[in-house]
């Protein structure tokens, strides 16, 4: 199975930023995590992250990430312009 | 003589230099990377005689630009009017409104012109066999129209519903255009992807930091055309928010050179209602962008629901003294006819929410009545024409005959009385 790393922006909501969502990430995925630099405040947190593990396995983490309401971006921000 | 003061890329949040390559981001922390200069040796190397003995383009502030030799993509870019609009600036109520106008830009009519001709020169220079991007509308028409016009092979990804209309301004050149199937985020994804995975040219991915340095020159004419003075006051308008921190990047350049005389210079910010996500932390005191998941507007060109340059733009505006506004969408449409109408330029969607958000701006007297101010127009209506149908009077229609058109003249009561021609 092919490895591969992900470089990603993730924002939580107020409602979220409570939650050990990274923690439920580790507990769910066979993934390596590595967090870079991280900012959270009462109404928001955003975290940049590096994720490593098989494709499949990054695809699925990141469904499920946006399933529990966390916005998901490639840390390519806004690729399509106008 | 030196050509080169371009030196490294550096990363906006922890200060590490990185060499001046195909990269984007810090791999420490992600931060964006942005060119750096020897701005003594600029000062030394420049002055007003020297810039305005140049050819009347974007390229007479090459100094300050991230290329190693001279420019060889889009070289007749830039140099648009700055005009001074005495009866705007009757309609909102202040003493002086200028407005640059990139509607006329070269070749695409919109501001992207300045971003490309970099990106594509520095991407010739790197030796790139294809150049790419993935847009909506004006970056994806000025990546193919630059790319043909030296011979560049070109990749536009679009998603695969956007009207024919858009898609035209790119396949006329020979562009190659691809349409992604799926929500913006997905076509979002797989562009990085492939910006990671081809050895491409992505002009606002790896590309990023020469790229937005081409925004910087919209600032640098600005000041020049007002006879080398900064505006008290500049408006404009924020997508990603790198045009506002490029703009105020160019004044604090020309201030460091001594080009220009240093007085302080309010930066104002400017998006639509339905994706105001930068100026929405602006007015909650809070740095931090909270995205945008769907944005609803009819101002396509500034719809990016999570900005990468927005928490650079909030703390430029705040630095500044500025403010940030947003306007719905009969508000834009409203600052496009006004615009027209006392000025005689047609911009798009774009344009219409910096004019309504000025209004706003001058209206809480965050910009005061007796300051300059510039508007910073960066596309041509043409390309939005579709948002001001149903909204103007259809034309009247008569038959051929001189007595209906003298009736349908006098039945114009509310208009002012025209001259004929023997009075003219």
């Amino acid at each position: 199975m092919a490895r591969e790393k992900q470089r990603l922006w993730l924002t939580f909501s107020e409602e979220l930023c409570q939650r050990p969502i990274i923690w439920e990430l580790g507990r769910s995925f066979e993934l390596i995590f590595n967090i870079r630099s991280a900012q959270v405040t009462q109404e928001t947190g955003i975290v940049a992250i590096e994720l490593e593990g098989e494709r499949e396995v990054l695809k699925q983490a990141i469904q499920w990430l946006e399933k529990e309401g966390v916005t998901v971006e490639p840390v390519e921000l806004s690729t399509i312009e106008g | 003589m030196q050509l080169e003061f371009f030196s490294h890329l550096r990363c906006r949040e922890c200060g590490r230099l990185y060499p001046k390559e195909a990269i984007h981001v810090c791999e420490w922390d992600f931060g964006p990377l942005e060119a750096v200069y020897d701005y003594e040796a600029i000062r030394r190397h420049i002055s007003r005689d020297r810039i305005e003995s140049r050819p009347p383009t974007m390229w007479r502030y090459r100094e300050f630009l991230p290329l190693e030799g001279e420019p060889s993509v889009g070289t007749q870019v830039g140099f648009t009017p700055l005009v001074r609009a005495d009866r705007l600036a009757k309609a909102l109520g202040v003493r002086e409104v200028y407005v640059k106008n990139d509607t006329v830009n070269y070749p695409t009519l919109s501001f992207k012109d300045r971003v490309v001709a970099v990106s594509l020169s520095r991407a010739r220079e790197m030796g790139f066999p294809v150049v790419a991007c993935a847009s909506t509308g004006n970056l994806a028409n000025s990546v193919a129209a630059n790319a043909a016009s030296v011979g560049l092979e070109s990749y536009v990804l679009i998603p695969a519903d956007l009207e024919a209309s858009k898609v035209l301004g790119s396949l006329v050149y020979g562009s190659r255009v691809i349409g992604i199937r799926g929500p913006y985020d997905k076509v979002n994804r797989l562009c990085s992807e492939i910006a990671g995975k081809y050895r491409w040219a992505f002009v606002n991915v790896n590309l990023r930091p020469y790229y937005a340095e081409g925004s910087k020159t919209m600032g640098f004419e600005i000041v020049e055309q007002l006879g080398w003075r900064l505006p008290a006051h500049t408006v404009i308008p924020m997508a990603s928010g790198s045009l506002l921190t490029k703009i105020a990047k160019s004044y604090r350049e020309m201030i460091d050179t001594e080009l220009v005389e240093k007085r302080p210079f309010a930066i104002h910010g400017a998006q639509a209602s339905g994706c105001n996500p930068i100026t929405d932390a602006f007015r909650k005191d809070t740095e931090l962008v909270r995205p945008v998941s769907k944005p609803q507007t009819i101002a396509k060109s500034l719809a990016i629901g999570t900005p990468a340059d927005g928490y650079y733009a909030i703390q430029t505006i705040r630095k500044s003294g500025g403010a940030a506004e947003d306007a719905s969408d009969p508000e834009i449409v409203e600052g496009i006819r006004l615009l027209a109408e006392t000025t005689g330029i047609f911009a798009e969607t774009a344009g219409g929410v910096t004019v309504a958000c000025a209004r706003k701006l001058i209206d809480s007297g965050k910009i005061p009545k007796d300051e300059s101010l510039v508007l910073c127009i960066t596309g041509h209506g043409l390309k939005t024409a579709e948002v001001l149908s149903g909204v103007l009077d259809s034309p009247r229609v008569i038959d051929p005959s001189l007595r209906e058109f003298d009736r349908l003249v006098s039945s114009d009561i509310n208009r002012a009385p025209l001259p004929t021609r023997s009075e003219g």
